[in-house]
């Protein structure tokens, strides 16, 4: 019996006026991987992911999840189905404390206050925030509030986290808090898209990769072959390369 | 593991004792043998401080500033006004109707507008706002236009209204603490801090939008329908634009985003409008620069810097 990919997503485009920004793409995400999704600038890594996570709808193709299509599904109902999606550009509830972001985010999710608040302070432990968890969200570091956002997306543990650029301008201490927690996340099942330009860490975390570039997929595969690809050294580093 | 209280309803049980506080040290102010005048107008701060809160709860809870308050308050006092008028219903009739009139239009204005975000809503609650200003002061033969229509009075006594009045703000104050401690004032909180990260985390966004406004425009039409019943008269110059910038103005000395904030607002304002009557008619530019001073200056209005003073003290004390 064929085994049902997580996400599916077939032939899906994304226009902006004059600009082609995602062109009939297509891929699966199996359940447990971590798959990363790579490519220079303008490329369409986000544009993808904002159509996964609900932000966008494409003007063309269907997404699924689990089989069922889910692609005009507002980010809130994705989000209840188990789609979650980390930003780019950090999004905290910057006026409320560190641990009522993790709250509110878990009673979103249908958990109660207990649960929210005791998965709340084991998040606050494993993800080293506990000196901040009081402080308002705003007046974090960059850093710290990355690492919120990232434990925010894991109140309720979803299907597939959505990951866009987590690793970008964070401490290295950070940065390996948030990949030993990826880590071992992904060893009890937990699927993730990981969109990243930090080319040692897709390739030590990510099973397989998809690269990118002017909104189609030039290479996809297990990630060691496709970094190697002519192809895809090529839309990183210009055609002059040897 | 123990469950640890939240951080934002502790900050909301502390902003509720202040102004049980405040509103415990204003039940002593009618043994100062005031004039039924001077009582008058405290009754009429405590509407404003009604209005204000109500407000309050969309731009200062939700992150949605709306300009059609004075409108639904207006809309709330003519609700009661025409069914007394036009079928003879006693005020038991006409206040709740009052409530719920002014929460379906809430709704249904709400339901249109509450996917658009900043200066759009802004400006479509106001073209609101003033259609139905318009619209009541046309309409001759069913509202008798710009002459208003006459409520009947809950009370005769000027010193019952103010404790009334007194009442209805601690109960109004006391159920935004209950909406705001719950987990939906966390959503709201989330909201108004950023709608797309609160639409992402599992919040439906728009559903709880339209929550906050069909309360607020409730409690606008609560505070109309009351304010009509002590005046004995509603008119079209209830929802004037300018009665929502001093509701605004109120809000932001205040404390946007607090409870105590827009009843202390709504106090100062009002009554140091009417002192500032006596010296001209120049409240409003007054007010216009003390609302350009704390948005520049002091965004947490006078609740922030209470607040930044206590801190400041208790650190002090603790060193």
């Amino acid at each position: 019996m064929k085994v049902e990919p997580l996400l599916r997503i077939d032939g899906i485009s994304k226009r902006f006026g004059g600009n082609q920004a995602v062109d009939h793409v297509s891929f699966d995400v199996p359940h447990g991987i971590i798959l990363g999704l790579i490519g220079p600038n303008g490329s369409g890594k986000t544009t993808v992911l904002n159509m996964l996570s609900g932000e966008l709808f494409p003007d063309e193709g269907i997404t699924y999840l689990e089989g069922s299509p889910i692609t005009r599904l507002s980010p809130s109902q994705l989000a209840h189905l188990g789609v979650i999606r980390m930003f780019q550009m950090t999004r905290v509830f910057g006026r409320l404390s560190a641990f009522d972001n993790l709250l509110i985010a878990g009673r979103a999710m249908g958990l109660t206050a207990a649960e929210a608040s005791t998965r709340a302070q084991s998040l606050v432990q494993e993800l080293t925030l506990e000196h901040v968890q009081y402080l308002d969200a705003g007046q974090l570091s960059g850093g710290q509030k990355k690492l919120l956002e990232f434990g925010m997306c894991f109140m309720c543990p979803p299907k597939i986290a959505l990951l866009d650029e987590p690793f970008a301008a964070v401490h290295p201490v950070m940065r390996e808090t948030m990949s030993r927690f990826i880590q071992s996340r992904n060893q009890s099942g937990q699927t993730f898209l990981l969109v990243s330009h930090d080319m040692p860490i897709v390739k030590s975390l990510c099973h397989e990769s998809i690269c990118m570039n002017t909104g189609k997929i030039i290479s996809q595969g297990p990630t060691r072959s496709v970094l190697e690809d002519p192809n895809v050294i090529e839309a990183y580093l210009g055609g002059d390369h040897e | 593991m123990s469950q640890i209280e939240n951080l934002w309803s502790r900050r909301l049980a502390r902003d509720l004792k202040c102004l049980l506080l405040l509103c415990a040290l204003m039940c002593f102010v009618p043994l100062l043998d005031l004039s039924p005048y001077t009582l008058g107008i405290l009754i009429v701060g405590f509407y404003f401080a009604l209005m204000a809160l109500a407000w309050n709860l969309l731009a200062g809870f939700t992150g949605q500033f709306s300009m059609a308050p004075a409108a639904f308050s207006m809309i709330g006092g003519y609700f009661t006004a025409l069914l007394n008028f036009h079928l003879g219903a006693t005020l038991w009739i006409g206040i709740p109707a009052a409530i719920i009139g002014s929460a379906l239009l809430g709704f249904l204005l709400g339901a249109t507008v509450l996917r658009l975000k900043g200066p759009y809503l802004s400006l479509t609650t106001l073209a609101f706002a003033e259609i139905a200003r318009v619209f009541i002061g046309n309409s001759h033969e069913f509202t008798r236009g710009d002459q208003g229509l006459n409520v009947p009075t809950l009370m005769d006594d000027r010193i019952a209204y103010y404790y009334f009045f007194l009442a209805l703000v601690i109960l109004m104050g006391s159920l935004i603490f209950l909406l705001m401690r719950s987990k939906y004032g966390g959503y709201l909180l989330a909201i108004r801090d950023d709608a797309d990260a609160a639409e992402s985390r599992g919040i439906p966004v728009v559903r709880f939008k339209l929550l906050a406004f069909t309360i607020s425009s409730a409690m606008c039409g609560f505070a109309g329908c009351m304010y009509g019943t002590f005046s004995q008269l509603v008119s079209p110059e209830m929802g004037l634009l300018q009665q929502t910038g001093l509701i605004i103005s109120m809000v932001v000395i205040g404390g946007i985003g607090s409870i105590t904030g827009p009843v202390l607002g709504a106090l100062l304002v009002y009554l140091s409008s009417e002192w500032l009557r006596d010296i001209g008619n120049i409240q409003l530019i007054v007010f216009a620069l003390l609302v350009m001073i704390f948005a520049r200056f002091f965004r947490t209005g006078l609740w922030g810097i209470f607040l930044e003073i206590y801190a400041r003290l208790k650190s002090k004390k603790h060193n």
